[in-house]
Formats: structure tokens, C-alpha cells, sequence
């Protein structure tokens, strides 16, 4: 305590004298400190990526729903049998809210679409031309269908760029041609650009198929749609475009028939699922750190052990308890500390590449917990190998062999 | 001025108490030149260890100029013990890690108060002054014996003590780097009045101090036998 500097050089060199020791002691706390770190990294990089996905819809869109999805606690709940369908009255009626751009109903089947012998599955989106502007759904090839489109009840679709080359191998090629669903033929006049998803089981919306909801009577005889999008002017109070939207719906539909949902709110669910998720696993990752700590406690008490003569004489030169407590807990902090570090530095370097395909990140929070927790294993794991050392007999220790 | 007020240690070894000390009065005055002579087993390094507060007694006490030193915190008798007194042992007890200088340099590592000299300095001149200075970056495992003793007593000597411990300093020494070493510890006492304790088997050693204590079986005695 009375020099600090004396305390970290001493420890340096007894690493010095030991250094393969100090490697494996330290690996365990780098391992540790590295897993932890690593699960933070990727379980926010999740949320970055859930994230995104919302973002690259919108935030501003409203979602009109059979039933009750969301439950009360925040939760999913299972529909059920019990909901509304939709009506294009609804659609007129849900227009006249303030603040909302467009409505767009939507009727969704999942189909098989054949484009000469080939077969994907994909979802069918049946909907008006706004869809695209309520989705941001932007054509790489092509147009996306108009309202004349609609009215004409034109067979043409918009699919998705992954579909576009699964049924036709390239983009290019898929444009203009032919591609059937439920025995019906409809003309690809538009490759929609990339919007990604897909991975972890999440909606892919680069193999949907986009088609005016007129065309599709044979698929969707009575014209009822499983949801309405609102899109809310940008900038708008959303909360209160779902309150209007909701006493308009009120007005034909029972209170538990309908529900209508913002992004946020799924994007909360999904994000609260994925951070216990993250929690359990970070949790199991903790315990290497602890399997590390032992390690140093194991090796501290070796190092004691080695020193009681050392120990014996200092004491018989006037240091004092707390100076051998400071000097071998000093030892197992930094041993610590420096695993905890290269784990640190180990996981930054593993997450600068793996960003390159997935938005992990390391914060300022877990910087600080693997700082922390580092030097409080070294703390924990030391103080009881300090302490021996600090409590050894002058004389005894002086004398041991 | 050490006193010794009725010393005895005890040590239980299974059920059975042996008495290592019995009852030991005694006074060091300030300037003392002493050996402590006494065979093996008699209790002297133990008498020495106590007078130096590297170890208690059982009952008695021990005052360190008039202060009770069993009422001393740890801090306090570790305080003690690197400024008022310094350790030479029949071991050495060097650390063999450090280097010669940096073992001579020790004790002013733990020093609480600001030294009045520089440590570095002082060591290095006591170095030369007993002819070990161009081993001062050696370790003490590669210098001969009686180097590594007269380390020691630089060590001893660093925080400029009152008094010094030695306990068989010459005992893993051959006979003249004995002598040596024991005409080194009679300068310290009568160029720089450092109350020196000498604690031996040896008779010849003794002779060489100005008062002798006989001590046998864990008591003093007026005559060596």
C-alpha cells in the first residue's frame, strides 16, 4: 500500500520467474472473460438485427389484427379461432384517420409458385399498389403494380429477389416472364430489392410474392383480409393514430374481434424474448469465469506456499500484515485483471470480423463488466490465499523449509 | 533499552507442554556489546526471537524502552522491527531473487515514515564499506557465504537500528570469514554504538562480546558449563 509501484513490480517479476504458470492461470480468466463478453456482443448484435429488420419496414407502420395477439402482459397469445376478417369497407373507413398516409389490406396464403419446372415455396401478399409504398418496397427490375393494375385486375406480381432467382436462376431472367400460383398465371413485372430476413426463422421478404388483391379472387374468393397496414404520416403521434384507428374499427367489429399493434410493440416482444435467451446463456458463460477463478486461487496458494520463507523474512524486516495481504492480492488482481483483458482485446478482434456479417457489438457496458468482474475474481479468488500469507507466524514462516 | 520481565514460552507438542523458557529476567542497555551462550535446545534463539518481537512470549514482558510491546498492534511491532532493530541470521535469509542490493534495500521498501537519507545511496555505501560492492547486482546465491552474511548485515543496518540480532551469524561460516564477520559486528558496536545481541554455541564467539549470558535448559545461568 505504502508503494504501489513496489507492489506491481513484484508481482511482474514473479510472472517473469513463472511465466508458462501465468499463461495458464490467466488463459482461464481470458477464456472466461472471453465468452461472456462474446455472448453480450452477439446477443445485442441480435437485437441490432431484429432491429434493422423492423427498420428497414418502417417504424411507422400501424398493424390492424384478427384477435388478440399481443397479450396484455406484453406477450404473444394465441389468436384463435376468434377475429375479425376485413373488409374493403374497412379499408375506406380506416382511410378517413387522421394523420395516416395509406391503408393497405392484406390477404397472405402461403403457396406454391411453378415457373416451367421449377417449384418455390413462397408467401403470397395479395394487396393494393400502396403496399409498396407502405412497406418501402422498392423495385431493383421493373415497376411495382399500379392502381390501374389493380382496378384492370391485371395477372402481373412482384416477387422477391431470392425468389426471382431460385424459380429463374438470375433477376434479369425473371423479369417478364411467367410464373403460376393455384393454376393461375400471373407476368413478373417487378424484382423488388433485397430487404434481407429469413435467418433465424424470422419472415424471409425476399421470396414473397406481391399480387393486386382483385386479381386473386380464385385464392381469396370473398375478398376478407387477415390484416390491415396503416402507414402514420412520418413524425405522427402513433399512439394516437391506433387509438383512432380503433374507435373507427369499434363501429363494426367487438372489442376483443380486432387489435391493432405498432411495430415497437413486436419489436419489443421479440427483443425481451431474445434478452432471456441471452441472460440464460451469459449466465453459463459465467461459469468459466468462476472455473477461472479457481484456478487463481489454486495457483495464488501454490505461489504462498513457495514463499513462506520469503514471507517469514519480510516480516522480520518490518512488513507489515496488510503489506504481504496488499502484495499477493495485488498478484492475483493483475493475473486476473490481464486475463481479463486479452479475453477483452481477443473479443474485440473476433467481433470486428464476424460485423462484417452480422451486427454484433461490443459496448461500453460490457467493456466495464469485464473489468469489474475480472478484478473482483482476482479480489475474491485471492483474498483467501493473501490472507494465509499475511497471517503466517514471523518466526515460523522464517524458519520453514 | 530492551527488559525482559519474567519470559516464559511454552510450546504444546500433542498433549504434552514444554517449557522452552523459564522465566527469563533480563536488560539490554543501549550500547551493549552481548553474547548469549547457551548448547542447542537451551532456548536462546528463542530468547532472541522474542527480545527482537519476531515471536511472543507465553507470559512475561517485554518493553521496548519502557513500552509494553505484547500491547503493540501488528502495524506497530512491524514498525518496530524495521526501524529499531535489525536480524542477522545463521541462515542469512536473503531473498535470492532479488539482487544484493535490492535485498539491502528491503527494509526501507517498508518504510512508513520518510527516511532522513537516501536509501540508495546508504545502501550502496555500506556495500563498499564491507567490501561487497562490485557484487551488488549479483544474487546471493551465487556469492560466497561470508558475503551473503555481510549482505545481511547491511540489511540489518539500512534503517539505521538501535540494535542488532545475531543469531549464530557465524555458524555456516568457516572459521576465518568467522572472525571477520564477528570483528565487523565489534565495529558496529564501538565506532557506531549499535547495541549488538550475539547469540552462539560457541565459546570463542562470546569471548569476543563484553558481557555474557549463559543460558541452559530455558533459564540463565551464572556459570557455562
Amino acid at each position: 500500500m505504502k508503494n504501489l509501484f513496489f507492489l506491481v513490480s513484484s508481482s511482474f517479476d514473479d510472472f517473469k520467474r513463472n511465466k508458462v504458470r501465468t499463461f495458464l492461470t490467466s488463459l482461464g480468466i481470458m477464456i472466461g472473460v472471453l465468452s461472456v463478453v462474446l455472448l453480450i456482443a452477439f446477443g445485442q448484435g441480435l437485437k441490432n438485427y431484429i432491429k434493422e429488420q423492423f427498420e428497414s419496414i418502417g417504424t411507422n407502420l400501424v398493424y390492424v389484427l384478427p384477435g388478440r395477439i399481443v397479450g396484455e402482459g406484453g406477450g404473444f397469445r394465441d389468436p384463435g379461432s376468434l377475429g375479425a376478417k376485413f373488409e374493403e369497407k374497412d379499408v375506406l373507413r380506416l382511410k378517413k384517420v387522421e394523420n395516416v398516409d395509406y391503408v393497405v389490406p392484406v390477404f397472405e396464403k402461403s403457396v406454391t409458385v411453378t415457373a416451367g419446372a421449377n417449384r418455390e415455396i413462397s408467401q403470397l401478399l395479395a394487396s393494393t399498389h400502396e403496399i409498396a409504398l407502405a412497406l418501402n418496397l422498392e423495385p431493383e427490375i421493373g415497376n411495382f403494380f399500379t392502381k390501374s393494375d389493380l382496378e384492370k385486375r391485371a395477372k402481373v406480381a412482384a416477387i422477391g429477389p431470392k425468389l426471382a432467382e431460385k424459380l429463374f436462376g438470375s433477376k434479369d431472367n425473371a423479369y417478364g416472364k411467367t410464373i403460376r400460383v393455384s393454376n393461375q398465371s400471373f407476368k413478373v413485372i417487378a424484382v423488388l430489392k433485397s430487404k434481407g430476413g429469413g435467418a433465424l426463422g424470422g419472415p424471409n421478404f425476399d421470396t414473397i410474392t406481391y399480387i393486386p388483391y382483385k386479381t386473386s379472387l380464385r385464392i381469396n374468393p370473398d375478398k376478407k383480409f387477415y390484416a390491415l397496414y396503416l402507414r402514420a404520416r412520418t413524425d405522427t403521434n402513433i399512439a394516437q393514430v391506433k387509438k383512432d384507428a380503433e374507435k373507427v374499427l369499434l363501429k363494426t367489429y367487438d372489442k376483443d374481434e380486432f387489435q391493432v399493434v405498432e411495430q415497437t410493440e413486436f419489436l419489443n416482444i421479440i427483443t425481451s424474448i431474445f434478452s432471456v435467451l441471452n441472460g440464460i446463456l451469459i449466465a453459463i458463460g459465467s461459469i468459466s469465469l468462476i472455473v477461472g477463478g479457481i484456478g487463481i486461487m489454486n495457483i495464488m496458494y501454490a505461489t504462498v506456499t513457495e514463499r513462506i520463507k520469503e514471507i517469514g523474512i519480510r516480516r522480520a524486516i518490518g512488513a507489515t500484515k496488510k503489506d504481504i495481504l496488499f502484495q499477493f492480492l495485488a498478484q492475483a488482481i493483475i493475473l486476473s485483471l490481464s486475463g481479463g483483458i486479452i479475453g477483452l482485446i481477443f473479443a474485440f478482434v473476433i467481433v470486428f470480423f464476424v460485423r462484417q456479417i452480422f451486427p454484433a457489438e461490443i459496448n461500453l457496458i460490457s467493456v466495464i463488466v469485464a473489468f469489474f468482474i475480472s478484478s473482483g475474481i482476482g479480489i475474491f479468488f485471492g483474498v483467501f490465499p493473501a490472507r494465509r500469507a499475511s497471517n503466517l507466524v514471523p518466526i515460523e514462516a522464517i524458519r520453514y523449509e | 533499552m530492551i527488559e525482559l520481565i519474567d519470559i516464559t514460552k511454552d510450546y504444546e507438542v500433542g498433549d504434552e507442554t514444554t517449557s522452552v523458557l523459564k522465566g527469563i529476567n533480563l536488560k539490554i542497555k543501549d550500547g551493549e556489546f552481548v553474547g548469549i551462550l547457551g548448547s542447542s535446545g537451551s532456548g536462546k534463539s528463542t530468547l532472541m526471537h522474542i527480545m527482537g518481537l519476531l515471536d511472543t512470549p507465553t507470559r512475561g514482558k517485554v518493553l521496548i524502552d519502557g513500552r509494553d510491546a505484547s500491547k503493540l498492534s501488528d502495524e506497530k511491532l512491524s514498525r518496530l522491527r524495521n526501524t529499531y532493530v535489525g536480524f542477522v541470521f545463521q541462515q542469512f535469509n536473503l531473498i535470492n531473487k532479488l539482487t544484493v542490493l535490492e535485498n539491502v534495500l528491503l527494509p526501507a521498501l517498508y518504510a512508513v515514515e520518510k527516511l532522513p537519507f537516501d536509501p540508495r545511496d546508504r545502501a550502496l555505501e555500506l556495500l563498499a564499506k564491507f567490501g561487497i560492492y562490485d557484487k551488488r547486482d549479483a544474487r546471493p546465491n551465487k556469492i560466497s557465504g561470508g558475503q551473503q552474511q555481510r549482505t545481511a548485515i547491511a540489511r540489518a543496518l539500512i534503517m539505521n537500528p538501535k540494535i542488532v540480532f545475531a543469531d549464530e551469524p557465524t555458524g555456516n561460516l568457516d572459521t576465518k570469514t568467522g572472525k571477520d564477520i564477528l570483528k565487523l559486528l565489534n565495529n558496529l558496536n564501538r565506532e557506531f554504538g549499535v547495541t549488538v545481541v550475539i547469540v552462539t554455541h560457541e565459546k570463542d564467539v562470546a569471548k569476543t562480546t563484553k558481557r555474557q549470558i549463559f543460558i541452559r535448559d530455558g533459564e540463565i545461568v551464572q556459570k557455562y558449563l
